[in-house]
């Protein structure tokens, strides 16, 4: 039915549009790639290849300091988020209750709230508590906003689940917390790895959160590059940003090549 | 492998004590969002009523002064571009998604999940990584005017530091989030609707507008919300293509936080982007109950 449809008649204007998208959504990202290669200074003439631009950023202490920072933020927030997200995902799933219902309405505010709000909040939160802008802010803030992708990601999953595997591991001897360790944990864990990369990917590139909620040292990475290309373009930031841009990337391949590798076919838009 | 079947088991002797461990386990995540998500949001409302004193610190109060403030000229002429550029924006997301989205979801035949993720691994970049190479595309020299200029364009046309600029830079922001609902509409949509449109000969266009949009208006919806929220309250677009003359509300809340230090002021423009987020959901939800109830019937 579907392809004779398809074979029927091709809609050429939409495919040029689309066409274009495609160019229009990649030609940005490939400029950034082909400049950080640059043998100039300039941003609009190619002069020839060199890596120049890639030791300039790994000799920069300052930069290379914000990048250990971005990674521990990342970490710190997937570890937290993944703790308190997959307890809450189960708890949501199975307690049926009124606390769980309104925690899994709540937990969808963070998800559709502009991002500038969330900053903003966190920000008058630490502030009105009397707890200066640090590294530990932004840990906070990232972990809080994360809680929310983790726990929606792995709901789904959860009602997936059968109960009475569990029920069947507490028959055969299990305690309660067992069973949950040895049945329900395993079975989740393609998608508890795929959404904790997804997290740490996502906290990584985290601007706008991480610039409300920051202290003045060590700065995030992508705080670092908004200051520098609100000052004035430098190549350097070309180097920084195309291997933010190949890591996200792997990274993302990574989340959803994570269930297939445990033999499950998951839709992206499971995953998203 | 492991799915439930629908009927729930009352049965079991343990069903309470189980049911307290899974209310044990969403305590700590709700008790966290309570703490630090909802807490603060209720705080930088409260903190729109206050004021602050000489040497820029933000008091509790009860004035409506930051508020009357954001009618003033300067202000309020922010907050009315800030919706124009997002409207537009969201508008012309729509008019490049739906095309896309129809020739994805049904001519994309096996690649239809590769083209998808095509769409959304990019996105996945750094947000200022991509608006910087945005900026540099369409800057004076950049590929895009040169382009235009061989094609005929006056030599004077110019892209960033203009509204338009800004707007381009939403678009670029945004548009995933308008593909991705309206292709899960169109994969949900019944292809012999198009069929019948065009055996009681409807062209290309008329089927298009009369049976595709249509049936498909629950994503449209739902894409408009979701790109015109965050680009209403976007600060980067503006700051990077648009210059100072085109600066949007978040630019304004910026502002208020980090170069002028009048907080509450910034939590009464915070508060105005919140507002206008249950505005927007709650149309939308009241929207798509109305259009579920009409497809019941």
């Amino acid at each position: 039915m579907r392809r004779a449809f398809s074979r029927r008649r091709k809609p050429w204007f939409a495919i040029a549009v689309t066409v274009a998208f495609f160019g229009m959504l990649y030609l940005p990202i490939v400029v950034v790639a082909l400049f950080s290669l640059n043998s100039q200074k300039s941003l609009t003439v190619f002069k020839g290849f060199s890596l120049r631009w890639y030791r300039a950023f790994f000799a920069d202490h300052d930069l290379i300091g914000s990048l250990g920072f971005s990674l521990r933020i990342s970490a710190v927030a997937m570890i937290g988020s993944i703790v308190l997200g997959v307890a809450l995902a189960l708890g949501i799933v199975r307690s049926r209750g009124k606390l769980g219902s309104a925690a899994g309405l709540v937990l969808l505010i963070p998800l559709i709230t502009p991002e500038i709000v969330t900053g903003v909040a966190s920000a008058m939160l630490f502030k009105g508590v009397g707890l200066p802008l640090s590294s530990g802010t932004v840990m906070l803030a990232e972990v809080t906003f994360s809680i929310s992708y983790v726990t929606v990601i792995l709901r789904s999953r959860v009602a997936a689940l059968n109960p009475e595997v569990e029920e069947a591991a507490m028959d055969l001897g299990c305690s309660r917390f067992q069973a949950v360790r040895l049945v329900t944990l395993p079975a989740l864990l393609p998608a508890i790895l795929a959404s904790a990369i997804l997290i740490f990917a996502m906290v990584f590139d985290d601007f706008v959160l991480a610039y409300f909620t920051t202290g003045v040292t060590p700065q995030p990475l992508p705080v670092r590059i908004y200051s520098a290309i609100r000052f004035g373009v430098q190549p350097t930031i070309n180097a920084v940003g195309t291997l933010m841009l190949i890591g996200s990337i792997a990274l993302i391949g990574l989340a959803l090549l994570v269930p297939r590798l445990f033999g499950r076919r998951e839709s992206l838009s499971q995953l998203l | 492998m492991l799915t439930r079947e629908p009927e729930v088991r009352q049965d079991r002797p343990t069903k309470r004590r189980r049911t307290r461990l899974w209310s044990a386990l969403t305590l700590p995540g709700t008790v966290w969002m309570s703490v630090f998500f909802l807490s603060a949001l209720l705080l930088t409302v409260a903190l729109s009523f206050g004021t602050t004193d000489d040497l820029g610190n933000p008091h509790f109060g009860s004035t409506l002064a930051n508020w009357a403030q954001l009618g003033e000229p300067a202000y309020a002429k922010v907050i009315f571009r800030s919706f124009v550029y997002a409207g537009l924006a969201s508008v012309i997301c729509l008019l490049i998604a739906y095309p896309v989205a129809y020739v994805i979801a049904l001519h994309g035949g096996r690649y239809k999940h590769a083209l998808i993720a095509a769409i959304v691994v990019p996105f996945f970049a750094n947000y200022l990584v991509r608006m910087y190479g945005w900026s540099t595309v369409l800057a004076d020299d950049g590929p895009v005017l040169r382009a235009a200029r061989a094609l005929g364009a006056p030599p004077s046309l110019t892209i960033l530091n203009t509204g338009f600029g800004v707007v381009a830079g939403l678009v670029y922001g945004f548009v995933v989030f308008m593909i991705l609902p309206l292709y899960a509409a169109m994969e949900r949509m019944d292809v012999s609707l198009i069929e019948a449109g065009r055996d009681l000969y409807g062209g290309p266009l008329r089927t298009f507008l009369f049976v595709t949009v249509p049936s498909t208006r629950q994503g449209a919806l739902a894409g408009l919300v979701l790109v015109f929220l965050p680009a209403t309250g976007d600060f980067v677009s503006a700051q990077l293509l648009g210059g100072p003359n085109q600066i949007m509300i978040g630019n304004l809340i910026q502002q208020k936080f980090f170069d002028g230090q009048n907080w509450p002021l910034g939590c009464a423009l915070t508060v105005l982007l919140m507002a206008l987020l249950v505005v927007g959901l709650s149309g939308y939800l009241r929207r798509s109950r109305r259009d579920e109830q009409e497809a019941v019937r």
